[in-house]
């Protein structure tokens, strides 16, 4: 046992260090400090600079572009880009759509749409979630039916984030009504740009619009835009999960939060001194770094198994719920640092105190950051999997 | 970075496993010596052949998880320090080690006083101090080597928690070789508060085990009782937990080495996150139980008792939290 990152390892660190210190431009990650929204350009031009690097798809192997990382570079990656407050690489296509079509894509799907994704081409997006499928996803009711060499889709997607600057969607649509209801499931790449796609924007809690609602109407699929086999797309959808879930732990976010926590403390006065002095304060914000502590390390165990080759099982699922449980945490903390001043209107914008800024980003953090139990499978879904993994083992 | 055993440790593992099915009781302990496992835990200058992190971690992960009650941590805190002291114990020499005190949660020095090079007051739960070829004791900010038989001492022997024989230690006036200050001995205590997590990390898995296994088999309102949410979302959450003792005892073995400052973060992080997990079993593991849960009879029981103990040994979760928060060092 050696926990110890090898010298190519740090080596790599250091050249993630140096390419996020020439490439982020420090006014970019002022708002992603802040938890400003970013403009669709400010994004973008993320994307691009990673991407003459080499490195916006650290998760794809070399053949289809990718930097073909292992996980422990993704890993030292993720950190490394969430302290220097760069902005997350959009997960739609790089790490979500990406890995499903070069495990169940045909040859011309992967030749037509893998490129476009690293090139900027094309923004995707996720149309999972319904109104009445939520955590029962396979309860979902948007119907795709054959129409010669055509799908007709007609139904409605919501929860789909950032969906606003999407020209893309891939979505699950029921193809068959018999049998169970995982099985008449199917994998559709649709246009945005069709007619009768409309999207409408969700207002929440924080003020941002960062999720929407998606409408089809008859909207019309090229069959060609079908992944893999008809009535298949719950064995690709659950791959799909599994790849969202390995960042899921959210380590890098949460060593950023607590950067920020500590730096808050020292600079909050209570009885005095710093409230970072506080014991009551002190205790908490140790109890938390000491879970994080430890949740790292359960996050690279769980990377190293992932390098040896064995698939994320319930691991994932542990990860999910800890790691969402601690920046939940963090932000508690956070929000209770800035006292009064925390319960400045995050949707006010500038209209707020002029030093309140930080304040009020903590307020919509703490907001923002209520979907983190919530998505990708909720907390107790997961802990649902876990016991019945548990149950059968 | 690799989270591996290496061929050595397989092995080491491999044979622990063996000895553990194959021999209880008054045979298990020789068993243990001739398979060298007590001279597995110190390194070759402290007369051993390992002493790593990962090595001590494995050692009493198997233990605990075997529920083996002998003095083997006590021996290798003491049978360290003293090396490190150039005071070499004999080989296979058993010692103890006489750290907790009556009249304070875990300060040191509150029931024992030092005159010179004498030593007056008492010392408590000093497990395997009957039979001790030596003892090593501490006071508020020094570690003593004392010899049982010197004038003045008093051993006064009772079974405790964990299955383990103990002994107030009572000194009047008893001669005793100071050997340093405790700052200076941080890593042989941080090896004992590593190897007291380790031991509490197996009895911590094998009482989630036992839990999960009746909560598959136990049937009430015709279905088995991993069926219900209530109790199948909080063995979930008991996995989580486990699995973050796991990585905290990974932490402090993998740092015994590194510098003071860091390494003692992570024996305090370990102690909060051992502590904090081996509690939550304890309680959880017979909440889902049930009333069988609090008989003697049953095998839970035992891991129970070594949970309790183990939360503090070589001081508590809020102990090692406050020094944590405060920057402090974890032995001074």
């Amino acid at each position: 046992m050696d926990m110890r990152f090898t010298p190519d390892e740090l080596a790599f660190r250091d050249e993630v260090r140096a390419f996020l210190k020439a490439e982020l431009d420090p006014a970019l990650a002022r708002k992603v400090r802040l938890h400003h929204e970013l403009t669709k350009a400010e994004m973008e031009g993320w994307h691009a600079k990673l991407q003459a690097k080499g490195w916006l798809a650290g998760n794809w192997p070399t053949e289809f572009g990718g930097a073909g990382w292992t996980p422990i570079q993704r890993h030292i990656f993720e950190e490394e880009s969430a302290r220097a407050h760069a902005p997350r690489i959009v997960p739609f296509g790089i790490a979500m759509l990406g890995p499903v079509l070069q495990k169940f894509g045909s040859k011309d799907q992967q030749d037509h749409w893998l490129p476009r994704i690293l090139n900027g081409d094309d923004w995707w997006c996720q149309g999972y979630s319904e109104p009445g499928a939520g955590s029962d996803l396979a309860g979902l009711r948007c119907a795709a039916l054959r129409d010669g060499d055509h799908y007709v889709v007609t139904g409605q997607k919501t929860w789909t984030t950032l969906g606003q600057h999407a020209n893309m969607i891939f979505c699950l649509v029921r193809t068959s009504t018999e049998g169970k209801k995982q099985e008449g499931i199917s994998f559709l790449l649709i246009d945005m740009d069709s007619p009768g796609v409309t999207v409408r924007p969700i207002v929440l809690l924080d003020g941002t619009a960062e999720v929407n609602e998606v409408w089809f109407d008859e909207v019309r699929v090229p069959v060609a835009n079908l992944v893999g086999e008809e009535n298949q797309g719950w064995t690709y959808a659950k791959y799909l999960l599994t790849h969202e879930r390995t960042n899921i732990a959210g380590v890098g976010f949460a060593t950023a939060a607590l950067d920020n926590l500590q730096r808050v403390a020292r600079a909050q006065v209570h009885r005095g001194q710093p409230l970072s002095q506080d014991p009551l304060f002190a205790a908490q914000l140790a109890e938390v770094e000491i879970e994080l502590m430890a949740m790292s390390t359960t996050n690279l165990r769980m990377l190293s198994l992932a390098a040896q080759g064995q698939a994320p099982g319930i691991e994932s699922s542990m990860l999910k719920i800890k790691g969402t449980q601690i920046r939940q945490r963090l932000d508690v903390l956070t929000r209770r640092a800035y006292g009064g001043q925390a319960s400045a209107l995050p949707t006010l914008g500038n209209e707020g105190p002029d030093d309140a800024e930080e304040a009020l980003s903590a307020t919509a953090t703490w907001l923002n950051n209520r979907k983190l139990s919530i998505y990708g499978g909720s907390n107790e879904i997961q802990r649902s999997i876990i016991a019945g993994a548990l149950a059968k083992g | 970075m690799d989270f591996q055993l290496s061929d050595d440790h397989r092995m080491l593992q491999d044979s622990l496993r063996g000895i553990l099915t194959r021999h209880t009781g008054e045979a298990l302990w020789p068993a243990l010596v001739e398979a060298g496992m007590p001279a597995a835990l110190l390194t070759e200058d402290e007369g051993g052949f390992d002493g790593s992190g990962a090595a001590i971690a494995l050692i009493f992960q198997e233990l605990g998880r075997a529920g083996v009650a002998l003095p083997l941590i006590p021996a290798m805190i003491a049978a360290a320090a003293f090396a490190q002291a150039g005071q070499h114990a004999e080989d296979g020499a058993a010692l103890a080690f006489a750290d907790a005190e009556p009249g304070t949660r875990h300060d040191r020095g509150v029931a024992i006083s030092v005159q010179g090079d004498r030593l007056t007051g008492r010392k408590t739960m000093v497990a395997g101090a009957e039979g001790a070829a030596a003892i090593l004791v501490t006071t508020a900010d020094a570690l003593w080597r004392l010899a049982p038989d010197a004038p003045g001492v008093t051993i006064r022997p009772y079974p405790m928690l964990d299955g383990q024989r103990g002994a107030d230690l009572i000194l009047e006036d008893a001669p005793a070789t100071r050997l340093g200050a405790i700052a200076d001995f941080g890593g042989p205590l941080a090896r004992g508060v590593l190897a007291h997590s380790a031991t509490a990390l197996g009895a911590i898995t094998a009482a989630v085990d036992l839990t999960l296994d009746y909560l598959k088999q136990r049937r009430q309102f015709g279905q088995p009782l991993i069926a219900f949410q209530a109790l199948a979302h909080r063995m979930a959450d008991l996995a989580v937990e486990v699995e973050q003792a796991r990585s905290a005892v990974t932490n402090l073995s993998g740092h015994l080495d590194a510098d003071p400052a860091l390494r003692d973060r992570h024996v305090q992080a370990c102690k909060v996150t051992v502590g904090r997990v081996a509690r939550l079993v304890a309680e959880d593991a017979v909440q889902l139980h049930g009333g069988i849960g609090m008989t003697e009879e049953y095998a839970l029981g035992g891991m129970i008792r070594r949970l309790l103990a183990a939360e503090t040994a070589m001081g508590d979760a809020d102990w090692h939290l406050e020094r944590f928060a405060r920057g402090e060092p974890a032995f001074a």
